[in-house]
């Protein structure tokens, strides 16, 4: 993320409730027309970065710049922002072409130029007929988009969504996650969203920022964070990570120090049947399948493996294992953290049968 | 299908003595009083009724009861506000002493402004210069309907302001519009009626209100009695049709104001259903 293009930034950005201090000297830029998440833990400080950068709240100091403005006097009527609020806060007495025209009708804009761009936002999120609708007659789907519409009506230059989907329901939310990236990204607005959920940040956002207690942990694309997380906390926090105390008792991997910590996650482990023919056979460990939890399109198995309770995934065309089943376990690789050093470790074997064959 | 039974039963029971307990405790003595006032003929009810003093009287309820509804609406939509969207120190304190009007006595409300205005009072020598006089005057009788009524319109207000949020505010307030606009277009409609049933109680409380409106008034016919302090006099003058012809003015308000009622809560239950 380069100085000069930056769109939003936030420099030293302190905040405090009462003794509760919700934000300690958060940093990061964002660049122009970029979908950025800010994913993080309950009570981590999420929420409150966006209020501030929406004039909701004030920082205690630091700088908040947007459009390379410092923006801390400036009203948040007059930054230049859309905000969607968590469970949307559509004017309830007011119908849906009410809603999206407040913004502009505040704004003294003409009949005309209102109606005409009240039937556009309509017809961009799908609901075209719905306008003499109150709030409450729409399903939980319809609500998010006529929020997201209100939004945009005044023509912001941001968009900050406060967990926009976390009052949808599943199937729902699945859809909706794929049309806002969709639209965001036709309408190339910045976009700042807040969720807890990392699926919905890592399928979504061109970059992820990782808060927790109060702190930026780490920002990057996805890929940067899953592959190499430069904190323990995302370590731990992205991907369905398992930590393991006496990993220095598994085949080919060296002890690091006195008081390390290996982190594993599902994608780094295989799970073979005996007399499965592969390629890390003669390199694997034996352990005893505990658990297998169907997830629709994979196989969870939970093994138990030098006392530690592992899961993998398997795909459902493998041939099936059993609960009580002895199988060959290989482990690809995994993280280790000592203090808050995070280093990738590989199983020394692959070095080793390369060399081999 | 037993207890069932004893349910359907249970239920008879209930009703029964729910409309016995009414008929007996509201509905006879309200036939009484028009049986009573009407019991010399219409010509001497309407006599009654159009008594130059019966007019002040009811006059002079009517305008203590418009000061208590006006100054409690604003009183209660601020008290309310500042409950509902603000933390402060001190707010607990504040809602207390909001309901104090309805553990205290009214005769002790009274004695509180007699003693805080009269002539004993370290304000009274003030007020005097001035030319201001508050006991046994209208404005005492002002001051002590409102004393009375004004937890009425806050009440209902609070409940439905928190339950609102302050987020369709901050919404309202993040596109531009300003505080008026946002009470006007947002906050307005939400509590609108809530707001209309609390004025519906508090002119109702208003009208009948006597202890407190008693020891301010000083009794004087014309000038200072209000509708239920005739009624009093005219009923210890052994007057008895003039004072159940001047209570049935009272019971007609009174129907006036609990159809008013009825038909608020109907309608603000269609509201909700926006929700």
């Amino acid at each position: 993320m380069q100085e000069n293009t930056s769109y939003v930034e936030l420099r030293h950005i302190n905040k405090h409730f009462g003794d509760f201090q919700a934000s300690k000297d958060i940093n990061f830029a964002i660049p122009k027309g970029r979908l950025v998440a800010l994913l993080g833990p309950s009570g981590s400080g999420k929420t409150t970065i966006l209020r501030m950068i929406a004039g909701l709240e004030n920082p205690d100091s630091g700088e908040i710049l947007i459009d390379g403005k410092v923006v801390n006097n400036i009203p948040g009527s007059e930054r230049g922002i859309g905000f969607v609020f968590q469970n949307y806060a559509l004017f309830r007495y007011m119908t849906v072409y009410d809603n999206i025209a407040f913004g502009l009708r505040v704004k003294k804009a003409s009949k005309e130029e209102i109606d005409q761009r009240v039937r556009e936002l309509l017809k961009l999120i799908n609901c075209e007929g719905l306008e003499k609708r109150y709030p409450s007659q729409l399903s939980g789907g319809q609500r998010q988009r006529v929020a997201f519409a209100r939004a945009l009506a005044p023509n912001p230059q941001l968009l900050l969504l406060d967990e926009p989907f976390a009052a949808i329901d599943a199937k729902v939310r699945l859809e909706l996650r794929t049309w806002l990236r969709e639209m965001i990204t036709q309408l190339h607005i910045t976009s700042i969203f807040v969720t807890h959920d990392q699926d919905e940040a890592i399928e979504v956002a061109d970059d992820i920022i990782v808060t927790n207690q109060g702190r930026v942990e780490q920002d990057g694309t996805p890929q940067e964070l899953y592959s190499n997380p430069a904190t323990s906390f995302v370590a731990r926090f992205l991907g369905n990570s398992i930590p393991v105390k006496n990993y220095h008792e598994f085949q080919y991997f060296g002890a690091e120090g006195p008081d390390t910590e290996a982190i594993l996650r599902p994608e780094f482990i295989s799970i073979y049947k005996k007399g499965e023919n592969v390629q890390f056979k003669k390199s694997a460990e034996e352990g005893v399948v505990q658990d297998i939890i169907f997830r629709g399109s994979s196989l969870e198995i939970r093994v138990l493996l030098h006392g530690n309770l592992l899961s993998a995934i398997r795909s459902i065309n493998d041939p099936p294992v059993q609960i009580g089943e002895t199988v060959d376990v290989f482990i690809h690789r995994l993280f280790i953290i000592d203090g808050d050093k995070i280093t990738l470790a590989d199983n020394q074997s692959l070095k080793r049968e390369s060399v081999i064959i | 299908m037993q207890l069932r039974k004893d349910i359907g039963v249970l239920k008879w029971v209930l009703i029964i003595l729910c409309v016995v307990f009414l008929a007996v405790m509201l509905l006879l003595p309200l036939v009484y009083i028009v049986i009573t006032a009407l019991r010399e003929g219409i010509g001497t009810y309407l006599a009654a009724i159009t008594d130059t003093y019966a007019r002040k009287a009811a006059l002079l309820t009517i305008e203590a009861t418009v000061w208590a509804v006006v100054i409690n609406t604003l009183f209660g939509l601020c008290a309310a506000w500042c409950l509902t969207k603000f933390a402060f120190r001190g707010k607990k304190i504040l809602s207390t002493f909001i309901d104090l009007p309805v553990t205290v006595s009214p005769i002790i409300a009274g004695l509180i402004y007699v003693l805080t205005f009269g002539r004993q009072s370290p304000l009274y020598p003030i007020l005097d210069q001035a030319g201001i006089q508050i006991i046994f005057a209208v404005p005492g009788i002002v001051l002590a309907t409102i004393f009375v009524t004004f937890p009425f319109i806050s009440r209902e207000l609070i409940p439905v302001l928190s339950a609102q949020g302050t987020d369709e505010e901050e919404a309202a307030a993040l596109m531009g519009a300003g505080t008026f606009t946002i009470f006007r277009k947002v906050t307005l409609p939400h509590i609108k009626w809530a707001l209309l049933y609390g004025v519906v109680l508090c002119t109702a409380r208003a009208m009948g209100e006597f202890g407190a409106v008693s020891v301010l008034s000083g009794h004087l016919r014309g000038k200072t009695n209000t509708l239920p302090l005739y009624v009093e006099l005219l009923y210890q003058g052994y007057d008895f049709t003039g004072a159940f012809a001047a209570s049935s003015l009272l019971v007609i308000m009174a129907i006036i104001i609990l159809v008013l009622r009825c038909w608020l809560e109907h309608k603000g239950d269609k509201a909700n259903d926006i929700r």
